[in-house]
């Protein structure tokens, strides 16, 4: 059991990251093992589709491996940054083809939920996801359905006043209010947000 | 569009954070923060708390083939990558022992140069020292890799059915404070299916985590605090896991 590539494994993301950057790539491999399942995960819910999720999580690791060395530790864990890539990418990707993940958005918007979103729906095993939940179920549906078309179908707040119909105003009040309400769930527990 | 100030920067932070300005707005928006650095900081704590969204979509497995390709890149690029890197160092050493022997030479036709000469000679020394260092800290790293099996603390075999189908598990205790399941071997689930790891405690079990058996080796974290009496447990579950085990265990250990 003591091969080398079982060694890596226990090294922490920040030094994975340094061999990495000096183009380790088993160093890699033990990250993208640790962190692939977030970011495909991520990627799906961009995409909405295997295929464009594959492509954007398989982009996204090989801009790590490629720059690895723009890793900063005071910003944020290794996973965040990570995630971050993905997000960056996918809205890039979702911006420059008017996909048809779009149109679902528009229907999907067009129906009110009684629940506040069934893409928090499923069971959450990690208790950082458990977090966020919880975090996420104390906003109102109509906050939380701003945020999503924004972070994860790349709306602008322009485009989603006009998919909802809505004032520009109270969109970027539902924004601010959404994210305020993450922000309070955390501190009132006396926690930081975790980065 | 209106101006930036302070009250259009507070309008639009949100929405900033969330990537979601309009292109000609984000720029704008960025050229004030780069106006104004000492607003960096709440920028940075707002994106934090939008960057938790990404936690939120339900897991998905990636798929084998996605690790397949990822890998086939990057074993690839990774062996030109380091010769590039040493080549570049060793041009950059040429370049500058060049230029401290043009220093020299020119030393010779101005006295006063040659302690500058011998300045830059020094600022080589410093970097090749700088360049040293870092390889240093890589190379402890490395050792820290050879040596990764000495810190593990505890480590336990998982025994059961999957066990005596060849698989090799074991949780490992590294620094009492991570916890993962290492394994080779395993047989793959069916479409749809996953792994899933349980602490069980008592008589109850929780769940602490999900992974896909694929490939010669798995790891997966142990999300979950052990202690000893504790049973450590894998179920295959349907895809995302379940609230409850729902078929007998395939691994397990008592600690």
């Amino acid at each position: 059991m003591a091969d080398r590539g079982r060694q890596y494994l226990i090294l922490a993301d920040e030094d994975l990251i340094s061999l990495v950057d000096a183009s380790d790539a088993e160093a890699f491999a033990a990250l993208y093992d640790r962190h692939s399942r977030a970011a495909f995960s991520l990627a799906y819910r961009m995409m909405g589709e295997r295929q464009a999720a594959e492509d954007l999580a398989q982009d996204a690791f090989l801009k790590v491996w490629r720059n690895a060395g723009g890793y900063r530790a005071e910003r944020g864990s290794v996973r965040t940054w990570i995630l971050s890539i993905v997000h960056n990418r996918g809205i890039d990707q979702l911006r420059s083809h008017a996909s048809r993940r779009r149109t679902q958005d528009r229907v999907e918007a067009s129906a009110p939920r009684s629940q506040p979103s069934e893409a928090f729906a499923e069971a959450w095993h990690n208790s950082q996801r458990d977090q966020v939940r919880e975090a996420l179920d104390t906003l109102p549906p109509e906050q939380l359905k701003i945020l999503e078309l924004a972070y994860f179908s790349g709306y602008t707040h322009v485009e989603i006043s006009a998919l909802l119909s809505l004032p520009l105003g109270t969109v970027k009040g539902r924004m601010r209010l959404g994210l305020k309400k993450i922000r309070d769930f955390f501190e009132s527990r006396g926690a930081a947000v975790p980065r | 569009m209106s101006e930036m100030n302070n009250e259009r920067f507070e309008d639009l932070r949100d929405a900033y954070v969330l990537d979601a300005l309009p292109e000609e707005e984000r720029r704008s928006f960025e050229e004030y923060l780069a106006a104004y650095p000492e607003r960096q900081a709440e920028i940075e704590e707002l994106r934090a708390v939008a960057g938790l969204l990404a936690f939120a979509p339900p897991e998905q497995e990636a798929p084998p083939e996605l690790r397949r390709r990822v890998m086939e890149v990057v074993e690839a690029e990774a062996a030109p990558r380091r010769d590039r890197r040493e080549s570049a160092f060793v041009r950059f050493l040429q370049y500058m022992g060049a230029r401290g022997l043009a220093l020299g030479a020119a030393a010779l036709l101005v006295v006063g140069l040659l302690s500058w000469n011998v300045l830059l000679q020094g600022q080589v020394e410093d970097l090749q020292g700088q360049v040293q260092s870092s390889q240093g800290q890589v190379d402890d790293l490395q050792a820290q890799v050879q040596d990764a099996e000495a810190q593990q603390t505890q480590t336990i075999q998982l025994s059961g059915t999957w066990a005596d189908q060849g698989a090799d598990a074991e949780v490992a205790s590294i620094n009492e404070d991570r916890i993962i399941l290492v394994a080779d071997n395993l047989p793959p689930v069916p479409e749809g299916q996953t792994c899933q790891i349980w602490v069980i405690k008592g008589d109850v079990p929780e769940s602490s985590g999900l992974f896909q058996p694929g490939g010669e080796e798995t790891a997966a974290p142990i999300t979950n605090p052990i202690k000893k009496g504790d049973t450590i447990a894998v179920t295959v579950e349907p895809a995302g896991g379940s609230e409850q085990p729902t078929s007998d265990p395939v691994l397990s250990a008592e600690l």
